[in-house]
């Protein structure tokens, strides 16, 4: 195991610049998912109807368009 | 067990559930492991200096923004031609995900460039093709977005990722074809790779980090589309649209 070198050799800031940017999607990501999740489920239970699993509308065979 | 019975969207969304964290735990300890293994482990290239680190997130997202978005188009297609309302569920739901990647590898990219090519972007055949890769999802999700009826929406998107297919093609061997200031394949199926052992560990461990947390993020995404696509139909059946 070798330490690395923070500076990355005077590349610090292109590799630091891009591992935070990608960072920064991720968890963009991951917090817009729940945020949409979170949307969901206060509808829900808002809604006069609850619905905890999504209703079950026909079968397998559904084709409705 | 009867498994096509997975094919109906109530019936996927508790099993979607099941499934989340047998990729998402996976998916950041992988993380962990390839960025130590690309940062604690890996050599100094001697070409490039510590630059080269950027591969370890730059290589994995440009293969799953290609990779994902062949999957969209034929989970769009079989959504088309089978009028089966999950796989197209599932196709805008891997959408977002697909351009995030391809997002991250352009910026990544760039990053890249400045250093080693002095500039930060060129009209190189490799970068202008995954450009167009990136404005085809955005044209798949706008698309989408525009159509209210979420069925024709569906069907419009899946023209357009079809035809969008050529494309990824096109990304591939871009570096074979054209004359590119992007460097070839270091990794190819059938033969060795030309990188250290401990490089290509950490790329693959990251690839397969990207591919597991795609996984998850992708069947999150898929519960809230089910769940708010069955609570319009719903609402449109109790005012008998």
């Amino acid at each position: 195991m070798n330490w690395p070198d923070l500076s990355m050799g005077g590349y610090g800031f292109y590799v630091w610049g891009s591992y935070i940017a990608s960072l920064i999607f991720f968890v963009w990501e991951i917090v817009s998912l729940k945020q949409r999740k979170k949307a969901l489920t206060q509808q829900q239970q808002q809604s006069s109807k609850p619905v905890s699993t999504p209703v079950l509308r026909g079968s397998i065979n559904e084709t409705t368009s | 067990m009867n498994i096509y019975k997975y094919a109906s969207p109530a019936m996927f969304y508790p099993l979607a559930g099941k499934l989340i964290p047998w990729f998402a735990i996976p998916a950041a300890l992988l993380f962990a492991t390839g960025l130590f293994v690309g940062f604690f482990i890996a050599p100094t290239d001697f070409q490039q200096g510590d630059a080269y680190r950027i591969i370890f997130i730059h290589v994995p997202a440009a293969w799953m923004g290609m990779f994902l978005y062949v999957l969209m188009a034929i989970y769009a297609g079989i959504g088309w031609a089978f009028n089966a309302r999950l796989s197209s569920m599932m196709a805008s739901s891997l959408a977002i995900t697909g351009a995030m990647f391809t997002a991250i590898s352009l910026i990544t990219g760039a990053f890249w460039g400045k250093p080693t090519w002095g500039t930060w972007w060129v009209w190189d055949a490799r970068m202008t093709s995954t450009l167009i890769l990136l404005f085809l999802y955005i044209g798949f999700i706008s698309l989408q977005a525009a159509i209210d009826d979420a069925r024709r929406a569906d069907r419009a998107g899946a023209v357009l990722a079809l035809v969008g297919v050529i494309n990824v093609p096109i990304i591939y061997f871009s570096v074979q074809w054209w004359n590119t200031l992007h460097q070839g394949a270091t990794i190819r199926l059938l033969q060795k790779p030309t990188i250290r052992g401990s490089m290509l560990a950490a790329l693959l461990i990251m690839l397969a980090a990207c591919w597991l947390y795609s996984v998850a993020v992708v069947l999150i995404r898929l519960r809230c589309i089910i769940l708010e696509r069955e609570q319009n139909a719903s609402r449109f059946a109790e005012v008998g649209v």
